[in-house]
């Protein structure tokens, strides 16, 4: 049975209202999440860690998978300094840390992407397997390289859209404060 | 209608080649259809596609037909772009002067008086350019490429293992190609005697040069180019395979990819650590010139920004153009059909059409003019051309040979009993309101707008076709053209040609049997 929608917001996270979010999701410190962005909580609750960035027409998508009921044990969890470009439909079953899913991609369920990785524009993985670290899928035809560099941070796009998108769009408050420790739901 | 699938309906090209209309050309001085093949491409301009700079062909040939700023990424192939980061660097205040003396990039540099005045050090930002694929984000960092100052023009050129012995190389045939130019031009002089304004005594005497050298006892000519190289070996020693090979599992990722080996021709590198940044390959503007005429059909403006032609002469601007519309019935072997052709003027003159099952007879008036053409200037009509005293011994002046257009054709066309007039485009008229004026129109004529005629043609599939083949109707059209160019100067008035081309149509498949 699917709880109601549960959704945590971190201090310092910025959620546009607009946003799609469905079930139980949890927005660490210093996420940004575009409007018309949608994360779906089906299958598992969902955790995003620190300084996320999810633009517009985005999707994170945790399934449930046919005839599997909600399982709070079932954890979709999303490291940090993750970019989910404009577009991409993600259902990878772990995310780690550093990513960058570019627009339209579409990463498809049972894919653990470790760190470090970008799935370039436009491809779409299908089967279940794991992207090594540093992996770089790239090109027509889904060609995979090691990045020896890493790839650049996300520090200043995020600080930017901290200050822009609270302008011109409704915000969903920060609701949990880890500090003052569950006296808040 | 036709987007992005192949035409049905293409015309003959002089030469015998089948082309929709959109790939001919229209040579206005022959008058006739020319296509890709049977015109001379000419290299009109080299830029580079990506910083789209002008680059004279003497330049490109020496850069090697290679942009000098942009860098195709050896991974992917994409362009490379420039991207900067700012490195912070710790000067010390001994340093300072130094660093300034010694060509620092940055103009905005803290002068060397307060530099000096500070502490112990002073840190300051620079820039530093990598280059970087928006692609595959392949770096130069990757490699190993030291980050440079500037973002263009020092980036190092990776020399080949080769290099001295492809220089060798062209050197050495750089000098046997010189060598047989003299040897030819040696040998033409002494089969034709060269007429001079005074007769010398050594071609009275029957003397050369190299006869009167040998006579004096020097050597007989001047040394020959020296040809020093060593030729290649094949050797069969090769070496073994590495042991490890067999043991070690291969990461694929490591190893570079056919494409990306073809990119980098000189040294093909098979892992993917000594993939180096590529230099942009030129592009080119064509222009297209007339064999038989010499007259420029497709001339682009020279900049590469632009995108003009100052001379353009495609057959769609001079040609009527025939679009099929549909077949009223579905497609049986032998039985009467008829099918809806739409016919546009492009030009600002009246057309007369016919459509004929044979070729008509040959334009008195034109052929006449092309013989005399001919006889006047065999090889050439090309002012310029005339003008340098070029007898033109290139390989573009072909006398065009007639060649015969196989007839396609599996249909049996009624041909039009009347021909009628396609009347001159008018871009105003197209925004007029439109009246029928109530005209004797011949009955194969379903309307009429402006430059437009839908008309009916009626034919007949050949008895003996199985289903699915493709039904082609061929007709010859025969078009009045005015050419307002003429190659005789002394006639202003435009003149008026009959011109015909032959049109096939692929009207579709012949239908399955219903039984």
């Amino acid at each position: 049975m699917a709880p109601e929608n549960r959704i945590k917001i971190l201090p310092k996270a910025v959620v546009c209202e607009e946003s799609n979010l469905r079930g139980d999701i949890t927005f660490s410190s210093g996420c940004v999440v575009h409007p018309s962005a949608t994360v779906i909580a089906d299958a598992g609750p969902v955790i995003i860690g620190e300084n996320c960035i999810i633009e517009e027409y985005a999707t994170i998508a945790h399934r449930l998978e046919p005839g599997a009921v909600w399982d709070v044990n079932n954890i979709l969890s999303i490291g940090t300094h993750n970019v989910f470009e404009v577009g991409c439909q993600v259902e990878a079953s772990r995310i780690g840390d550093k990513n960058v899913f570019e627009s339209k991609c579409f990463v498809g369920r049972g894919v653990t992407i470790s760190s470090g990785c970008v799935v370039g524009a436009g491809i779409k993985i299908h089967t279940s397997q794991l992207l090594p670290e540093n992996t770089i899928v790239y090109g027509e035809q889904g060609l995979q390289r090691e990045a020896i560099d890493k790839q650049g941070s996300q520090t200043l796009q995020i600080d930017f859209l901290r200050k822009v998108l609270p302008n011109y769009h409704h915000l969903r408050k920060p609701n949990y404060d880890p500090k003052k420790a569950r006296s808040v739901v | 209608m036709s987007f992005m699938q192949p035409s049905p309906v293409k015309y003959a090209c002089s030469c015998g080649i089948l082309n929709p209309i959109n790939k001919l050309f229209f040579c206005r001085h022959c008058p006739k259809l020319r296509c890709g093949f049977c015109v001379t491409h000419e290299i009109e301009s080299h830029f580079c596609s990506n910083c789209l700079e002008n680059i004279p062909s003497t330049e490109a040939r020496h850069k090697k037909n290679c942009c000098a700023n942009c860098f195709d990424c050896p991974c992917c192939q994409h362009t490379l772009s420039a991207r900067a980061s700012t490195v912070p660097v710790v000067r010390k205040t001994e340093e300072a002067k130094d660093t300034k003396d010694g060509g620092d990039s940055k103009g905005d540099a803290t002068p060397p008086v307060p530099a000096s005045s500070k502490p112990s050090a002073v840190p300051t930002t620079k820039k530093m350019y990598y280059l970087s694929c928006l692609s595959c984000r392949w770096t130069t960092r990757d490699v190993g490429i030291p980050d440079q100052g500037v973002a263009t023009g020092t980036w190092p050129d990776n020399e080949c293992l080769y290099q001295a012995r492809f220089n060798a190389l062209v050197e050495y045939f750089q000098a046997v190609v010189l060598q047989e130019k003299q040897e030819k031009m040696e040998f033409m002089r002494r089969k034709a005697p060269k007429q001079h304004k005074f007769p010398s005594l050594t071609d009275r005497t029957g003397l050369t040069v190299s006869l009167i050298r040998r006579q004096i006892g020097w050597n007989d000519k001047v040394p020959k180019a020296k040809a020093v190289i060593t030729p290649a070996e094949a050797t069969a020693d090769v070496e073994g395979l590495p042991a490890n090979i067999f043991t070690e599992p291969l990461n694929l990722r490591n190893v570079t990819t056919i494409t990306q080996r073809h990119s980098q021709p000189a040294d093909q590198p098979t892992a993917v650590g000594s993939l180096y940044p590529q230099r942009r390959s030129l592009w080119i503007k064509r222009s297209l010139r007339c064999r038989q005429c010499e007259h420029n059909l497709i001339k682009p403006e020279y900049h590469p920004t632009s995108i003009k032609y100052r001379i353009q002469l495609f057959a769609s601007y001079h040609v009527p153009e025939v679009v099929m519309v549909r077949c009223e019935q579905p497609l049986l072997p032998g039985k009467s059909n008829a099918i809806l052709l739409k016919l546009t003027n492009p030009t600002m003159y009246d057309m007369t059409i016919r459509l004929l099952t044979a070729a008509p007879p040959e334009d008195p008036q034109l052929s006449t003019e092309a013989n005399r053409v001919m006889k006047d200037e065999p090889i050439s009509s090309s002012p310029l051309l005339k003008a340098v005293g070029i007898t033109l011994s290139r390989q573009n002046s072909t006398r065009e040979v007639k060649r015969e257009v196989v007839d396609l054709s599996n249909a049996e066309i009624v041909p039009l009993e009347s021909e009628f007039v396609l009347s001159q485009r008018d871009d105003s008229k197209e925004f007029d309101e439109y009246v029928q004026l109530p005209t004797e129109e011949p009955k194969f004529i379903v309307w009429r707008k402006g430059h437009k005629v839908l008309l009916r043609l009626q034919f007949t599939p050949a008895e003996e076709l199985p289903a699915s083949t493709d039904v082609v109707l061929g007709f010859y059209m025969q078009y009045t053209y005015v050419n307002t160019v003429t190659n005789a100067s002394e006639k202003k008035e435009p003149t008026t040609h009959a011109l015909h081309s032959r049109v096939f149509i692929t009207a579709g498949a012949i239908e399955p049997k219903a039984n």
